[in-house]
């Protein structure tokens, strides 16, 4: 038996409503109680005055890479970055190569998560055969191998029969399909947000109709077929338009997520071709911004998300038209989240944690994200007043394209524990 | 002789340098830049193909990741006039190697180049390189983005028309493909820093978000757009766009945006027609204005092309302020 004291913490755990100070003892890896003044004495005891402490962050959507491009990342790196942000339990995308549109793959990834220990990741397999949108991964078999979610991600199902025919059978298998909403043929070559910004840098422009577009495609096809949808990264003001009258609708089966840089940056970060700033969906102009933080406000969004997508630095050492997509995130969505949504005044700290905690985890039916006795002692600590300047080059990951570069962020994890165990100490990783 | 000439210059450039170290966009230059490039210049084009030496001991590299014809030509012989060694490279090579162009830039750069000239496909190359090089870049188009020299040269020519240092009250109408058009980039902007009233005029599909941001009014119809125009400034219109479906024929287009005689004469009496080239005759404009037309302005923008580009190069290699790029190689 092994036993764990954090005392004298604020305790933020949204889901059982508790916002004070309290002791958390863990035994055994998993939590026996929250309260006031735990007297009984642990192997360990964590002294948490002044920190915030959370239930373990939920990342939905991430990129780790392995297996094929494990020069970008590796589920050890990813796990890494993971721990060095607070987050312990995050979905895998299927873009790996080959794709994870198979139970081998599936498996590879729930086996190489065990052997390196470090987070809970949760695949998710791809909707279509080698995500290329043309016919229907079995999605049964990825089900039973351990696959969370259905996505094809990057690669949105352009095709509204074949993405009426997966949702239906989705939802024959009772599974979650995630859409990147996107409208190929809108978005025609465009590299960032259609606006003034991309016409003063001549740069093809991604109109936001190409994703309005495909979210209303996407709400009207889980309306008629009944299937449970996610919708990743929403970007735009439509996006958010939509989901909010779907949901005034009744449609209970529809979910929606915000990346973190979706509601901090605005298109602006392009200025002088700077391609750590090309992301997919692409940062927004301000009325954009303003929309999503406004649904954020409003209960519209259940989960903020990272997209972690680490390159190396050839892909974004090219011209802004074709390097490539994406930023990092793992190591900054929670400070993200605190300095543009907390510290701006926008939502309380318990709302934030909420949206990176149990309303994810119930996106994918998982029972983690609280700090109930009886759950997982997956438990984050942060120092909400620690303030610091973005330098990927100290990042975990092995990705250093990170949109935050140089940014001034406040908070950070200080203890970050999984199952019970501490793996992550004041920006070490404990193995 | 050409001692003569550079005594010349030399007072007509004052001991004056310009704000900027590269050239990469119309938006670094300050009106004071402007009047002074424009004063160089019209010595420059007085000097005509004199070989001087203000750029002696200098060595200028042309690199065209984008191939051109006459760009390429009127910045080599520009350094060449100056007394400059020049060499031209195309990005291809190094390119289909998989090297970044960012290395081959510091490349080139090491050779002790002063100047370095880049035309690429892509917006932003001659931008990013600019920070990771020494010596001064001149961006020789860029994408959609710009092509400063262009826009300053299409400048001179108007400026020159009106006899005068602004464009004040003066309307240029921008007839054709906005959208693709790095001409327009700077053209855009040198205007407007010229105060002068821009008018633009092609089928929306031609035009690009928000447009009308920089300034700029814009008309869907010709007769209207060119009704008492100054300067009417066609752009070339790529056949593969009607293939992407932006227009839905060049026949179509002739016919409602073409620049013809009858249309020419909906501007002022005494307007002038520009085109950055190349002319697709009878397309873009019709081919009896193209060179002879006593309207036309085409071959004069060539010729202040050059002007125009040893006026930069002169002022970027021979600083009289001795003063040096920030730029510390990382």
């Amino acid at each position: 038996m092994s036993s764990l004291l954090i005392e004298n913490g604020h305790v933020v755990d949204p889901k059982n409503k508790r916002d004070e100070i309290l002791d958390i003892l863990v035994v055994d890896g998993v939590i026996k109680q929250v309260a006031k003044d735990i007297s009984e004495s642990a192997d360990t005891t964590i002294d948490a005055s002044g920190l915030t402490v959370t239930p373990g962050l939920i990342d939905l959507q991430v990129h780790f890479r392995e297996p094929g491009r494990e020069d970008r990342e590796t589920i050890e790196t990813g796990s890494r970055a993971a721990l060095k942000g607070g987050v312990t339990t995050a979905v895998a995308m299927p873009n790996s190569t080959p794709a994870a549109d198979n139970q081998s793959v599936i498996e590879f990834v729930l086996k190489r998560a065990r052997e390196v220990g470090l987070i809970n990741i949760l695949p998710a397999g791809a909707t279509t055969r080698g995500q290329g949108g043309e016919m229907l991964s079995e999605m049964w078999e990825l089900k039973q191998s351990g696959a969370v979610a259905l996505t094809d991600d990057g690669f949105d199902v352009q095709d509204p029969g074949l993405l009426r025919r997966a949702m239906e059978y989705a939802k024959t298998h009772d599974m979650l399909v995630m859409s990147h909403c996107e409208t190929d043929a809108l978005t025609d070559g465009g590299v960032m947000h259609e606006g003034w910004v991309s016409t003063q840098l001549g740069l093809p422009g991604t109109p936001d109709v190409s994703e309005d577009l495909a979210v209303a495609k996407n709400i009207m096809l889980a309306q008629k077929t009944g299937a449970r949808l996610h919708l990743l990264h929403n970007s735009t003001r439509g996006a958010v338009d939509a989901i909010t009258a779907a949901k005034a609708a009744g449609s209970k089966n529809i979910t929606a997520e915000v990346s973190v840089q979706h509601f901090a940056l605005t298109d602006e970060e392009c200025v002088g071709y700077n391609t750590d700033a090309k992301m997919y969906p692409p940062l927004r102009s301000q009325e954009h911004l303003d929309a999503i933080i406004t649904a954020i406000k409003e209960g519209t969004i259940e989960a903020l998300t990272t997209d972690h997508a680490p390159h190396i630095e050839p892909d974004k050492l090219l011209p802004f038209e074709y390097a490539a997509m994406g930023s990092v995130g793992l190591e900054t969505s929670f400070a993200v989240m605190y300095t543009y949504l907390v510290k701006s005044g926008h939502i309380s700290l318990a709302d934030g944690i909420a949206l990176m905690t149990h309303k994810p985890a119930g996106i994918i039916r998982s029972d983690r994200g609280t700090l109930s006795e009886g759950a997982p002692a997956d438990i984050s600590l942060f120092d909400t007043t620690e303030e610091w300047t973005v330098d990927p080059t100290t990042f975990e990951s092995k990705g250093k394209n990170c949109v935050f570069n140089g940014k001034q962020l406040t908070g950070k994890a200080k203890y970050v524990m999984v199952g019970g165990q501490i793996k992550m100490k004041d920006g070490d990783i404990l193995l | 002789m050409s001692e003569a000439i550079e005594t010349q210059l030399q007072k007509i450039r004052a001991k004056r340098d310009l704000s900027c170290f590269d050239i990469y966009s119309i938006d670094q230059l300050t009106t004071t830049d402007l009047s002074l490039i424009f004063t160089v210049a019209a010595g420059f084009r007085d000097a005509k193909t004199a070989k001087l030496t203000l750029g002696k001991g200098n060595t200028q590299i042309n690199c065209f990741f984008e191939p051109s014809t006459r760009t390429q030509a009127s910045f080599d012989l520009s350094a060449k006039h100056l007394g400059m060694d020049t060499t031209n490279v195309g990005g291809s090579s190094s390119a289909k190697k998989g090297e970044s162009f960012i290395d081959t830039a510091e490349t080139l750069d090491a050779y002790n180049a002063k100047t370095i000239v880049v035309r690429s496909s892509e917006a932003g190359v001659a931008e990013v390189i600019a920070r990771h090089v020494n010596a001064s870049v001149l961006n020789a188009g860029d994408g959609w983005h710009e092509h400063p020299t262009q826009g300053l040269l299409d400048a001179l020519t108007m400026l020159d028309h009106f006899k005068s240092e602004t464009l004040e009250g003066r309307i240029v109408t921008i007839v054709g493909d906005i959208t693709h058009s790095r001409v327009f980039g700077s053209l855009v902007r040198v205007l407007t820093k010229l105060n002068a009233t821009v008018r633009v005029a092609a089928p929306a599909t031609l035009l690009p978000e928000a447009v009308e941001q920089f300034g700029i009014v814009v008309f869907h119809d010709i007769k209207a757009a060119l009704d008492g125009a100054d300067v009417v400034y066609a752009l070339r219109v790529q056949e593969e766009r009607g293939a992407k479906g932006f227009i839905p024929t060049l026949r179509e287009y002739a016919k409602t945006f073409g620049i013809s005689e009858r249309r020419l004469e909906l501007a002022k009496p005494d307007a002038i027609l520009m085109h950055p080239g190349p002319v697709i005759r009878d397309i873009d404009v019709h081919s009896a204005l193209v060179s002879r037309h006593p309207q036309s302005r085409i071959l004069q923008q060539v010729e202040n092309g050059m002007a125009i580009r040893k006026a930069l190069l002169w002022l970027l290699v021979d600083r009289v302020d001795g003063a040096s790029k920030e730029f510390s190689r990382m």
